[in-house]
């Protein structure tokens, strides 16, 4: 199975519409052709690959090399598409058994470590620190915590998403009453407020560094937090608790992402200054396909408790039964939204562990080692190796070289300070 | 009835919420909260009640009641009828003065405020100097005299509330009068009371704080007579003959001033008395004395009590003659007045009316004994705290008058006469149904109350602690009154918030109005079912003691034990008699009840699981533990975690005094370290003050306290196995978002009694959002609730469609949540607390009638959030109509024990009312109108 592919085919097929398709299931090939333009459907390439290998009754995984040899799933249209689309020249499909699948294959670098040249240029950072960055399957995907909607908010609000999807970390924050100043015309004019005043050390408030002590409460999910009391905003979070997106004022404004363009704006990304602290504070280092994140949310917020969970005439013993746990409930969850924008993170993880966590493990060493802006290089190179992305890929690079500074890097604020500030700070 | 069908006639479904919802808030049912200022209006036989909030109320003839409310919020400290007038004045304590009155408007009069006067004094004199604090309304009706801090006198003339400053007394004028002997004579302090000549309406009495009384004449504008007392003024009082004047004292003492000539002034001094003197008393506040037509006055007093054995006592004392009688009351007196019969009210005294802090009560002062005349309205509700409420809507009439006949025979020892403030006529017609309130108390009493009509009328009480041997003695007499006892006290009044044995505090009460079976489930895990019996009858309680843990090892209940029951035949008044206990073990308070008298089935749970009972064959059927078994807090009881709080406390207190006495101890350079330690403690509160109130935003998780507890319990004949056979089912709903169906089979009704009830569980949903699960209700084929149980078999309700499929709606404190049945998925949902914040409290099903046609209505979902708002949510389609807000946000009691009623009657104007109730003082009723 891991055979690496270290030598090019010849070019054969002299049709330039068709792409020469060559398929490998255990030790047979098939050879086929498929249409470049137009591929068709996922379904019916599927079906195909099955019957062309008699294989059917039988739950497959397909798998192509890539251009950089690297094996990427094809399990939908898109992906599908974009294997035919850039096949060069020959379409290589590997077909595994869904019982048999070794995931660490996937975007390992395993079918082109031969491939030196061409690797260590791109990777060679990661590689030398981390040679196992491996990409998950798409249905590992899941959101994490991210800074959204930068293009349509004033660059002094950040809205944040925490997703709390099968991570047993709690949200792990504290607001409270406080007054701020707003200009209006008649002038300056203190208003009431409601800001974060506590931070839960490892929360994912805290462990993600999207939000922080000080930091105002403008919206949550979307409804203005205005003239709502302590408590009713605290019942607003708690209800939204399975997918929180607050909109806040940040505390430290010097941080906020500075635009040169419209269309490059949506992307945000933030960093930590957590290298120096004790806990594993972190930067998800965060790219945001832009299209999708504004209405994506919306698509969430539809679902979302879907996840109820159902037991039909089904005798438990009450020791099962009371708590269904919390896992269990939350993959549940997970495979009833509608798929997920494969989108989020270029890490992969075992579908069980907190994403945030593996995120940080992977990123930090990295921030501590490279310089601010030798980062800013290695991430999209890393991301690259996401086959959705890919199609995004031009803008990419254009974005990360517009962001002037990482937003959270300079983040002056010491660790032990905002921990617990109660006073008040308005800007 | 007409469906609607989604998205469609937008416009018309606006027109027809216009036609369908109307919020009124009708009345305040109950004792006005804090009262503050009483006064009454013989001419009108109004009584008067000013409250701490800026509140005044008027009451007559029982159903009369007018409720005004004073801008500012502050409280009202002096309420004046002006004599023979509608007019009425209050002070309130910023010093400003309103005048009201009651005017005609269509009929019926409402009470209105026609001005406000601010008493304004030269420019650069000190507040003090208009500061108000007597105020004496003239019997001619367009004079209003003002005693103030300073010592004037102004007067203002009404209503207009112009200042005659040509005839205000000033200090100067009082001053230059005092004969030079007034030791007093350079500071007589404010003026503490103000009282008219009852024969001559030019003369008053101003009465100085140090003591010194001058008569002063309004027309020649001079002193007529000074009577100087050489204590502080507590109050005056002017005979009715005008010959004397009686003045009371801080020290507890009472003087009689005889009125006359100046020349006579020698002897005016006629008589002082400390009535419960030799030791030093309290300041006597108020003083009356009335004469009767043949024999001695009546003279009534307030206060005057030993200071040291019983300065804590609230006490009126009427003396009449030989009967000398101290009144003592379980409140504070805020004021008192005497009805006098006769049609021009002069004649004999006939009822004393006493407002203390927390009830009114009216003694019959012409009946031998002076018995207590039962008040038609005011009654406190709270007269032991309330724990639980209960509205049963449109009663047959049998239960009705058996109810009634129950009550009636509880009630011997009130006097017979008539209520004796009878003002004002009740226009209202007569209420369309019969409805009941019963509330359920601290004492393990149940409170029957007529709340079909405006003023909720107290019918009958259950006393369940009858049925329990407790630490207090049944037989212990409340009043005590032990031979040649001085002062002679005796009790009156019926607020008495001790409690006994909090463990027989009533939590959740359930009565069906067709059987009459009630069943009362109290805080030590007992349900009691009762049965009404005209007559008094002697039988055992039969027990069934029901394990809710079923074998959860491991743990200790450390909660309160459960109350012994009486294994001997116990004597119970007519009225309504247990026959069986359900004794929950452990026993925890009952957080849910149900009873389906159809099946004679009752459903309970606690904080660790919920069972079924068959009361006809006195038989458990099943009982489900939903205790989450890491759940400490709640294996435990809450109990023991209240008892660690209140040790820790009283350690540190402790500690404190140690620190505090060690430092004492140490006599050498203590001062320094008090001061030290004084500063540090300071220092320590203050940082205490400044921490900032903060919440914690976390999900909720199945780890979560009291995830088990169980919040709602419901019976319905529905389909939970396939969609062809409906069965009899139970719902329940927790804390933690679950809700289980049971499945349960009935044996055929001729076989009801000797073969077994069975359940056998159905299903089972977890809410993602674990929000606690506060209501279920099954819709059937059209989308209408359920019909209570019996409802149909008396021919009151349609019977349901059980054609179409079933939905089950799932009200938890944050979205209203609709599923199939018989196979359960999620159909629809609305959030309420995601998108505005706040959170379900009560929940309640609830008929609209069309105002524009008879022949229209729709269910919906009444509820309360936790801002106080009321919220109508249409029923099959939870879409939210309209909503007012109700109650005050901050008003957490009354939030907390809002009762829906379910529905009216199908007439027009049928109006689901529902009832807030405030423990601690009033009950409101606002009726959702449809009309």
């Amino acid at each position: 199975m891991n055979r690496s592919f270290n030598k090019s085919q010849p070019l054969r097929n002299p049709n330039c519409n068709a792409v020469e398709v060559k398929s490998k299931y255990g030790a047979e090939f098939r050879r086929f052709s498929l249409d470049r333009v137009k591929p068709g459907k996922f379904e019916e390439f599927y079906k195909l690959i099955l019957h062309i290998h008699r294989i059917a009754n039988m739950e497959v995984l397909i798998g192509y090399a890539d251009v950089h040899g690297d094996l990427l799933p094809i399990n939908n249209d898109d992906n599908f598409c974009k294997a035919v689309s850039t096949a060069h020249p020959l379409l290589r499909i590997f077909i595994q058994k869904q019982e048999e699948v070794d995931f660490s294959n996937f975007g390992n670098n395993t079918l082109t470590r031969k491939k030196k040249a061409v690797v260590t240029l791109r990777n060679s950072d990661i590689n030398r620190k981390r040679p196992h960055i491996r990409i998950g399957m798409p249905q590992d995907f899941r959101p994490v915590s991210s800074i959204i909607d930068v293009d349509i908010l004033p660059e002094s609000h950040r809205r944040v998403r925490l997703f709390r999807h099968g991570s047993e970390k709690p949200l792990g924050f504290y607001i409270r009453d406080g007054t701020s100043v707003r200009v209006t015309p008649h002038g300056l004019e203190k208003v009431p407020g409601i800001f974060i005043s506590r931070m839960v050390p490892g929360g994912l408030a805290e462990s993600t560094g999207l939000l922080a002590v000080n930091d105002e409460v403008l919206e949550v999910n979307g409804i203005e937090v205005t003239g709502k009391s302590l408590d009713q905003v605290t019942d607003m979070m708690i209800a939204n608790s399975h997918n929180l997106i607050v909109t806040v004022k940040p505390v430290n404004q010097r941080n906020n992402v500075v635009r040169s363009s419209r269309m490059s704006g949506s992307s945000g990304q933030s960093s930590d200054s957590g290298g120096s602290t004790g806990y594993p504070s972190l930067s998800v280092a965060t790219v945001r396909e832009m299209s999708s994140g504004a209405h994506s949310y919306h698509d969430d917020l539809e679902s979302d408790e879907d996840g109820d969970i159902v037991i039909e005439s089904n005798i438990k013993r009450p020791s099962q039964r009371s708590n269904a746990s919390p896992a269990s409930n939350a993959s549940r969850t997970h495979h009833q939204t509608p798929t997920a924008p494969p989108v989020r993170t270029a890490s992969s993880s075992p579908p069980s562990r907190p994403v945030s966590v593996i995120s940080t493990a992977s990123f930090q060493s990295q921030t501590s080692l490279n310089g601010g802006s030798h980062e800013q290089h290695t991430q999209p190179l890393h991301h690259s190796s996401n086959p959705a992305l890919r199609h995004s890929n031009g803008s990419l690079h254009k974005i990360l070289s517009s962001l002037k500074t990482d937003p959270r890097h300079s983040l002056a604020l010491p660790k032990g300070g905002v921990e617990e500030d109660g006073t008040v700070i308005t800007l | 009835m007409k469906r609607f069908r989604r998205h469609a006639h937008e416009s018309q479904r606006e027109r027809l919420k216009q036609e369908l919802f109307h919020f009124n808030k009708t009345v305040e049912h109950g004792f006005p909260h804090q009262p503050s200022a009483l006064g009454y209006s013989p001419s009108l036989q109004l009584l008067a009640i000013g409250t701490r909030s800026g509140a005044i109320k008027l009451y007559g003839a029982p159903g009369v009641e007018f409720m005004g409310l004073h801008d500012e919020n502050a409280a009202v400290t002096q309420v004046h009828f002006m004599p023979h007038q509608v007019e009425l004045v209050t002070l309130l304590d910023d010093n400003s003065l309103h005048m009201w009155t009651l005017r005609g408007h269509k009929g019926i009069s409402e009470l209105l405020e026609i001005g406000r006067f601010m008493l304004t004094g030269p420019p650069g004199a000190p507040p003090s100097v208009t500061s108000v604090t007597a105020v004496l309304a003239h019997s001619s009706g367009e004079l209003l005299l003002l005693g103030t801090e300073g010592g004037h006198v102004f007067v203002v003339e009404v209503p207009g509330f112009r200042e005659l400053e040509e005839r205000n007394i000033s200090l100067d004028q009082i001053t230059n009068s005092i004969p030079d002997d007034y030791l007093g004579r350079r500071n007589l302090e404010h003026v503490e009371a103000l009282v008219e000549n009852p024969i001559n309406p030019s003369q008053v009495v101003i009465g100085y704080g140090r003591g010194l009384m001058v008569i002063w004449d309004l027309e020649k504008k001079n002193a007529v007579q000074h009577l100087p007392a050489t204590q502080q003024l507590e109050s005056m009082w002017w005979t009715e003959d005008g010959s004397h004047i009686l003045s009371s004292h801080s020290d507890g003492s009472y003087c009689r001033w005889r009125v006359g000539g100046p020349e006579e002034e020698e002897e005016e001094e006629e008589k002082s008395d400390i009535p419960y003197g030799h030791f030093p008393c309290k300041a006597i506040s108020k003083i009356v004395q009335l004469p009767t037509e043949e024999g001695p006055p009546f003279l009534l007093f307030n206060g005057g009590m030993p200071r040291a054995s019983y300065g804590d006592r609230h006490c009126i004392t009427v003396i009449h003659g030989k009967t000398h009688v101290a009144l003592d009351f379980t409140s504070r007196i805020i004021d008192f007045f005497v009805i006098r019969s006769g049609p021009q009210h002069t004649g004999d005294p006939s009822a004393l009316v006493v407002l203390v802090e927390e009830e009114v009560v009216v003694i019959d002062l012409q009946t031998e004994g002076w018995p207590v005349i039962q008040t038609p309205y005011l009654v406190p509700l709270h007269s032991s705290a309330i724990t639980c409420s209960h509205h049963v809507s449109a009663i047959p009439l049998k239960l009705w008058e058996r109810i009634i006949t129950s009550g009636e025979l509880q009630n011997a020892h009130y006097s017979k006469k008539p209520w004796p403030i009878m003002g004002g006529q009740n226009l209202a017609p007569d209420p369309p149904q019969r409805d009941l309130l019963l509330t359920g108390h601290e004492d393990g009493t149940v409170r029957f109350w007529d709340a079909s009509g405006v003023c909720l009328k107290p019918m009958y009480t259950l006393r369940t602690a009858t049925a329990f041997h407790t630490d207090a003695d049944p037989n212990d007499n409340m009043n005590p009154s032990a031979e040649g006892e001085w002062p002679p006290f005796r009790k009156v009044g019926c607020f008495d918030p001790y409690s006994d044995d909090p463990r027989l505090g009533i939590q959740k009460i359930h009565l069906c109005k067709y059987s009459g079976h009630l069943a009362v489930a109290g805080t030590a895990g007992q349900i009691l079912m009762l049965e009404p019996n005209d007559e008094a009858a002697e039988h055992t309680v039969e027990t069934k003691v029901v394990d809710l843990l079923q074998g959860q090892e491991g743990f200790r209940w450390k909660g309160h034990t459960r109350l012994n029951v009486r294994e001997d035949p116990v004597e119970f008044p007519a009225g309504f008699q247990p026959f069986t206990l359900v004794q929950c073990q452990p026993p925890a308070v009952v957080t849910a009840l149900s009873l389906h008298s159809e099946w004679k089935l009752v459903a309970f749970g606690t904080s660790h699981g919920f069972g079924l009972f068959d009361y006809q064959q006195n038989n458990n059927v099943f009982v489900r533990c939903t205790l989450n078994p890491s759940d400490q807090l709640a294996l435990e009881g809450p109990l023991s975690r209240v008892k660690s709080i209140k040790k820790s406390l009283r350690q540190s207190f402790r500690r404190i005094r140690r620190s505090r006495v060690s430092l004492r101890k140490h006599h050498a350079n203590n001062a320094a370290k008090i001061q030290e330690a004084n500063a540090r403690m300071e220092a320590e509160l203050a940082e205490m003050e400044l921490a900032p109130v903060q919440r914690k935003i976390e999900a909720r998780s199945s780890d979560d306290s009291f995830t088990g507890l169980v919040r709602t319990l419901y019976f319905a004949d529905t389909f939970l196995s396939d969609s062809t056979h409906h069965t009899p089912s139970l719902w329940a709903g927790t804390n933690g978002g679950c809700v289980f169906a049971y499945m349960i089979r009935l044996p055929a009704i001729e076989h009801r009694a000797d073969e077994p009830v069975t359940a056998q569980p159905a299903k089972e949903i977890q809410l993602m959002h674990r929000a606690p699960v506060l209501g279920i209700v099954v819709l059937d084929g059209h989308g209408a609730p359920l019909p209570e149980p019996l409802e149909v078999a008396h021919d009151l309700a349609r019977s349901p469609d059980m054609q179409a499929s079933h939905h089950v709606v799932v009200t938890s404190e944050e979205q209203f949540k609709v599923f199939t049945l018989p196979k359960v998925s999620s159909k629809m949902k609305l959030k309420l607390t995601a998108v505005d914040g706040s959170r379900v409290r009560r929940v309640g099903v609830a008929w609209f009638g069309s105002s524009r046609t008879e022949d229209y209505g729709e269910s919906g979902l009444v509820v309360l959030t936790n801002q106080g708002d009321v919220h109508v949510v249409s029923l099959p389609h939870v879409k939210m109509q309209v909503h007012y807000p109700c109650i005050r946000r901050e008003d957490v009691s009354g939030i907390a024990s809002c009762v829906f009623t379910r529905q009216g009657q199908g007439k027009h104007g049928s109006r689901p009312s529902l009832s807030g109730v405030l423990p601690r003082a009033d009950l409101s009723v606002l009726r959702q109108a449809s009309t």
